[in-house]
């Protein structure tokens, strides 16, 4: 562990000197995200001047099930993001090369090597807003000691899809079709699951449960009488990492390098 | 140290036609190939041994390369690094193997070199005090030491490489595999990194694979060598056995004080003619040596006269052109 944690510190330490190097972009991009978690929660705030409530949840629970996906973008934008949509090109002209040599896990050198500076500072603002959410729905002190573990979860289970759908890669090449199908699939999980229809929710609960990231959470959190949730998380969470790492071994595999 | 057996690997591509219509074809059509890049290799090398891996472009080099390093797998066949097998990929494995590769990078471009190396030493948890002797140590003998905090894009390729030696030797690798090295770079360039790989491995006594274009690079650090075509083993064996491969001719040079007409007498050994006739490169049996060098030299308006064993570049150039020969002599 202590092995991951040095060289996660190098990345961070690499990707600010690459960052700063680069000011006008890293204020734009710090903007940007700002941009779009206000325009976020504006539109829920407009939606609400409409509405007194969507499907089971009134105002107030609805933007702390927002404000709980703003905290996992944000994460994923921090940690996540870039790697996934560098990986194409990687994979295409063979400078994963050098990354399959490190005596380290492929799967952290991969996705885990361009964390994104320009977005730790807005985790201070997603953390902000999500507590602001969570005490006005005077949360009792379980859901408190959960949010960070619960937080932890949905993370890693939005990780562990993307990365399930971004191996397919190593079979396509080109990767922009996946990237926008990753996309696609964060975007499902920004609203909450009872929205879509029957069939929908069931197979994005269960067969490629990326429901589970966000709604999940939030219905156990509301209501802690909806335990079959957290269970849904925890198992999700170990079945699709055993999935994923299968998946993974037989893309390495597959993977052909570039000519040189 | 190195072994393989009938190691094989096969790729797949498609054959498209060119423009819209071909690409719409593909679409629902592809006429897959397979083509094999390496074909049943079998390879043995000990440790401290350097050997020169020589081959046109497409011969299976790289492939080999990556093969021995677990970038890819083997089709069939079985390899063994170090005691390990590289497919595995297992960590120890990673630490004991480095790889160069003359034309990719595993600086990041955006920064310098330093903040490149501190990674690397997390990486492979290199012991600070280690690393900083081997960063003292190589930084010195590649003459680097004020290129370490200059961001990478603003390096010579000449000096990009040396920092990319650095970098894939800071861990001490057991076994190191230089794929092409010394490609694109100057003539002064070229002679650091050999000199540089020539004191390294002497005083480390590790096993090396080198691929290069450039004979110099094999002349001046590998004793054994072995020839790819086609994906396959076509020649494993001295460098002095190799320069006889075709015979025991000398290579021979005359050059003329005026251009020369009558080329008859010539016609017999190879010549190879410059443009304006005033210098004709010649491929002698030692035997005829003397007496065909003392005619030239009576009969014609010579100014320059050289001779020297058959060089390494001629011969490759030669069983290029005409691999047959190979199976022909050995």
């Amino acid at each position: 562990m202590k092995h991951y944690l040095d060289v996660y510190k190098e990345f961070i330490s690499t990707n600010f000197s690459v960052s700063l190097s680069f000011r006008t972009s890293f204020t734009l991009l710090v903007l940007m995200d700002i941009f779009f978690y206000l325009s976020t929660l504006l539109t829920i705030e407009f939606i609400f001047q409409h509405i007194s409530s969507l499907g089971p949840w009134n105002k107030e629970q609805l933007m702390f099930f927002i404000s709980f996906m703003l905290v996992i973008d944000n994460l994923h934008m921090v940690i996540l993001s870039e790697s996934f949509w560098v990986l194409s090109h990687q994979i295409k002209t063979g400078d994963i090369d050098f990354i399959l040599l490190k005596p380290i896990h492929s799967i952290f050198a991969i996705f885990f090597r361009y964390p994104r500076p320009s977005s730790i500072l807005n985790t201070f603002l997603t953390l902000g807003v999500l507590f602001f959410y969570g005490s006005k729905l005077s949360l009792d002190v379980m859901s408190w000691i959960l949010l960070p573990f619960l937080v932890l979860m949905s993370f890693s289970l939005l990780a562990i899809l993307e990365i399930i759908i971004s191996t397919s890669m190593f079979w396509m090449q080109e990767g922009l079709g996946i990237n926008f199908l990753r996309m696609q699939m964060q975007q499902l999980s920004r609203w909450p699951d009872y929205i879509y229809s029957k069939m929908a929710r069931k197979a994005l609960l269960i067969s490629f449960p990326i429901l589970l990231v966000g709604s999940a959470p939030v219905h156990f959190l509301l209501d802690h009488s909806e335990w079959e949730y957290l269970i849904g998380v925890l198992l999700a969470n170990v079945i699709f990492f055993i999935v994923m790492v299968t998946l993974w071994k037989m893309a390495l595999i597959r993977y052909e390098s570039a000519s040189s | 140290m190195i072994k393989t057996s009938l190691l094989t690997k096969n790729f797949q591509s498609y054959k498209k036609a060119p423009g819209i219509s071909g690409s719409i074809k593909s679409l629902f059509k592809r006429e897959y190939l397979t083509k094999t890049a390496v074909d049943q290799f079998t390879l043995e090398v000990t440790k401290g041994e350097i050997i020169g891996l020589l081959g046109p472009n497409g011969a299976g080099k790289t492939t080999l390369m990556k093969m021995f390093t677990g970038i890819i797998v083997p089709s069939s066949g079985e390899i063994s690094i170090a005691g390990h097998v590289p497919s595995q990929r297992e960590k120890s494995f990673r630490k004991k193997i480095a790889l160069v590769m003359g034309q990719k990078s595993q600086l990041w471009w955006d920064i310098p070199a330093m903040d490149s190396f501190h990674l690397l030493q997390k990486f492979y948890e290199i012991d600070k005090k280690a690393f900083e002797n081997r960063l003292e140590e190589m930084g010195q003998l590649l003459g680097v030491m004020d290129l370490l905090h200059i961001h990478v894009r603003k390096l010579s390729l000449g000096e990009r490489m040396k920092l990319e030696l650095m970098a894939s030797l800071l861990h001490s690798p057991e076994v190191i595999f230089l794929d092409e090295p010394t490609i694109g770079l100057d003539l002064i360039a070229q002679e650091n990194i050999r000199k540089f790989i020539f004191e390294y491995h002497k005083k480390n006594n590790i096993s090396i694979i080198l691929t290069s274009h450039y004979m110099a690079d094999v002349h001046a650090l590998c004793k054994r060598l072995i020839l790819i075509h086609g994906g396959q083993k076509a020649f494993d064996g001295k460098l002095s056995t190799f320069e006889q491969i075709l015979g025991k001719d000398k290579s021979v040079s005359f050059s003329f004080r005026n251009e020369v007409n009558d080329h008859r007498v010539f016609e017999q050994f190879n010549p190879t003619w410059s443009e304006n006739k005033t210098q004709v490169d010649l491929l002698i049996p030692e035997s005829e040596l003397r007496n065909f060098s003392a005619q030239v030299l009576r009969d014609f308006p010579v100014i320059d006269f050289s001779t020297d064993k058959m060089p390494i570049e001629k011969v490759m150039k030669t069983l290029m052109k005409n691999p047959q020969i190979l199976n022909e002599n050995l």
